[in-house]
């Protein structure tokens, strides 16, 4: 028996959650106003009333207290999942997800896990100006021991945090606050979707465009303008920026020869500089171009929303970069 | 205000722990000094690397805390932690091919000298004041799982006192009641620089903890008698109370920083007054003036120490150094 149902980013992951604390007894959720404020973004809603103050834990404002205190949690039997109300405070934390969670089962020779998941929104969201706005993925993901997913839907989020929950080792669950309200027709059933698996948004043969996140939305439009035009893309959602998908990623570059990589964050040592890379290296035979990105440009987020546009990809942006690819304009 | 230290009263501890516990402590404390001294001897030839940060001076406190407390709680402590795992059952073997980056080693060769770990120590970490959070977590884990036979003990040095960790830390302990021991071992110095010069009040627990709506206490970290007794008030109050405790216990450091650390900040005729405070020396003083042990018992168990470290030196030197092949395993679990 298939059931369907139609629900959104949040209630999506609020159902991986809320399916997995019923299977294990260990997971809870800890961070700032998830209890009796109901989540800022409203992901944890009801889920005080449901489970009760022991496994849904407000804080104070106290990242790097209440990170830490999760990890040691983590190494010593527990499955906590941390809210950063936004990951741009995952920074005051720093120390104790970089020295402490990704270095735990390496340097303690294997005998000590850490199976947590950090989420929250990451990214840009509504004019929120210089602070509130990085994108994480590239500064984490330049360190070893982080599994690393950025969902574009309601189906991955969903199928993304239960195996994200269950894996024993640190994870970095990326959502976007602009996005917690896409709906989407998905499966009332259990499933999970495995990390390190690529999607194929849109099937072509002309041009790869790879992102992840909230890009995919931007890069859907670029897709349907470029097939009135005649142009076939295939889009790629990495979903898994670490481990990356890269034979997905290699079998459509060797088939289009032609690729541009669209990252929401900053250019320089990104995470589409690294998928490029490993693009040159696997696919150099291929490639009948110079492989294109578009990424958020080297400025902090400005406030003024023209500013914020124009910092940011967006369509003008990725389709010039198409018609560079394909040297059509 | 100075420290005045919680009062203990000795043969009543001496009555309590009995001859043979009070020799395994001795034997203990002897063991660490000589495990410190013989690695600091390996490093000087080069057999050892990296940074390396002796206890030397400090032993009675994590001596008296390991047998007041029992092994089977959470253990979290800095870099300066050969002690407190040689204390939960690691072996000097073992130890010993860590430093020196061998596969036989306690953490495979992959933590050296500020990373040691047991089944209950949950670090050796690097970063000042980076295990305070951890072992308020732990202490968390307790809570959560209901578990009052246990407690989390947090080891740190006075030069993590400033750091913004430990104040988020214990305002998360003390709001959420976590049965965690924070130990302060107040050795003087962070690094070259006088705790005077790092912390805006002289008493490190008692001056803080009220903040904190907690207890603060005070022990003397060159009397095993003084540390025992007190840390055998505090498993008795924390396990009943459910409410974490501050404490701070005041020794030396009888080496520098770490070895790097010529330690001229402060001079010679400083650290030989020091050094007559010896906590091994009034220990076995102690132990001689009650009839325990004699003179003759310690310099036999002087001489076991050092072969025994001596054997783990020369294990360390003949194990195998990891296989380069398993250089990208274990990253993940």
């Amino acid at each position: 028996m298939t059931g369907k149902q139609t629900i959104d980013i949040r209630d999506a992951i609020r159902q991986a959650m809320d399916e997995e604390m019923t299977r294990d007894a260990t997971v809870f959720v800890m961070g700032e106003e998830v209890g009796e404020y109901n989540g800022a973004y409203k992901v944890t809603k009801g889920m005080l009333d449901k489970w009760g103050p022991k496994r849904i834990i407000d804080t104070p404002i106290s990242e790097l207290g209440f990170a830490g205190l999760c990890i040691g949690a983590a190494m010593t039997g527990l499955r906590p999942i941390v809210e950063f109300m936004s990951f741009n405070f995952s920074f005051v934390a720093a120390d104790q997800l970089i020295s402490n969670a990704i270095k735990m089962y390496y340097m303690s020779g294997g005998r000590f896990k850490v199976p947590i998941v950090f989420r929250g929104p990451n990214g840009s969201a509504a004019q929120v100006s210089s602070q509130h706005s990085h994108c994480v993925e590239a500064i984490y993901g330049n360190l070893p021991g982080w599994k690393i997913v950025a969902p574009s839907n309601a189906y991955d989020a969903k199928g993304l945090m239960k195996t994200a929950i269950r894996d024993d080792n640190p994870v970095l669950f990326l959502e976007s606050e602009l996005m917690y309200g896409d709906k989407m027709e998905i499966p009332t059933q259990e499933y999970l979707i495995p990390f390190g698996k690529a999607q194929i948004v849109t099937a072509g043969k002309d041009i790869t465009l790879v992102t992840h996140g909230r890009m995919v939305t931007i890069c859907k439009e670029v897709v349907k303008e470029l097939a009135r035009k005649g142009v076939q893309a295939e889009l790629i959602d990495l979903r898994t920026i670490k481990p990356v998908d890269i034979a997905t990623v290699a079998a459509s570059v060797k088939k289009t020869g032609r690729c541009v990589l669209v990252e929401e964050g900053h250019i320089f040592a990104g995470i589409a500089a690294e998928v490029g890379f490993q693009i040159m290296t696997h696919c150099f035979d291929y490639l009948d171009a110079p492989l294109e990105r578009v990424c958020q440009m080297e400025t902090p987020m400005p406030y003024s929303k023209v500013l914020e546009k124009e910092t940011l990809p967006n369509v003008e942006r990725v389709l010039a970069s198409v018609h560079k690819t394909l040297n059509t304009q | 205000m100075t420290n005045s230290f919680f009062p203990v009263d000795r043969s009543s501890v001496i009555h309590r722990l009995g001859p043979q516990a009070l020799i395994n402590c001795l034997k203990q404390m002897i063991l660490i000094r000589q495990f410190e001294t013989r690695a600091e001897a390996a490093y000087q030839q080069g057999k050892i690397g990296g940074f390396f940060h002796a206890y030397t001076g400090q032993e009675a406190i994590q001596v008296a805390a390991v047998q007041a407390l029992g092994p089977n709680n959470w253990y979290s402590t800095s870099y300066r932690c050969h002690s407190l795992a040689l204390l939960l059952g690691a072996t000097p073997n073992e130890l010993m091919a860590e430093l020196y980056g061998r596969e036989t080693g306690n953490a495979k060769g992959r933590g050296g000298s500020m990373h040691f770990f047991t089944e209950r120590l949950l670090g050796g970490f690097g970063i000042v004041t980076g295990q305070v959070p951890i072992a308020t977590g732990a202490a968390f884990t307790l809570k959560y799982q209901d578990n009052r036979n246990e407690l989390s003990i947090c080891f740190l040095g006075d030069g993590a006192v400033p750091q913004g960790a430990f104040h988020e830390s214990l305002n998360l302990a003390s709001l959420w009641d976590l049965p965690c021991i924070y130990v302060i071992e107040n050795n003087k110095w962070g690094m070259g620089t006088p705790v005077s010069k790092a912390v805006c009040v002289p008493r490190l627990a008692e001056d803080k903890a009220p903040g904190y709506n907690m207890k603060g206490y005070t022990f003397d970290g060159m009397d095993f008698f003084n540390c025992l007794g007190g840390f055998l008030h505090l498993r008795e109050e924390v396990l009943t109370q459910q409410r974490p405790v501050l404490v701070e216990v005041i020794t030396e450091r009888f080496k520098g920083h770490s070895i790097s650390d010529p330690g001229l900040y402060r001079s010679k005729e400083c650290l030989k007054e020091i050094m007559q405070a010896d906590p091994i020396t009034r220990f076995e003083q102690i132990l001689l003036q009650e009839g325990v042990i004699n003179e003759q018992d310690v310099k036999e168990w002087e001489k076991e120490a050092r072969a025994s470290v001596v054997e783990a030196m020369d294990y360390a030197e003949k194990s195998p150094w990891p296989s380069v092949l398993t250089l990208e395993e274990g990253v993940f679990s």
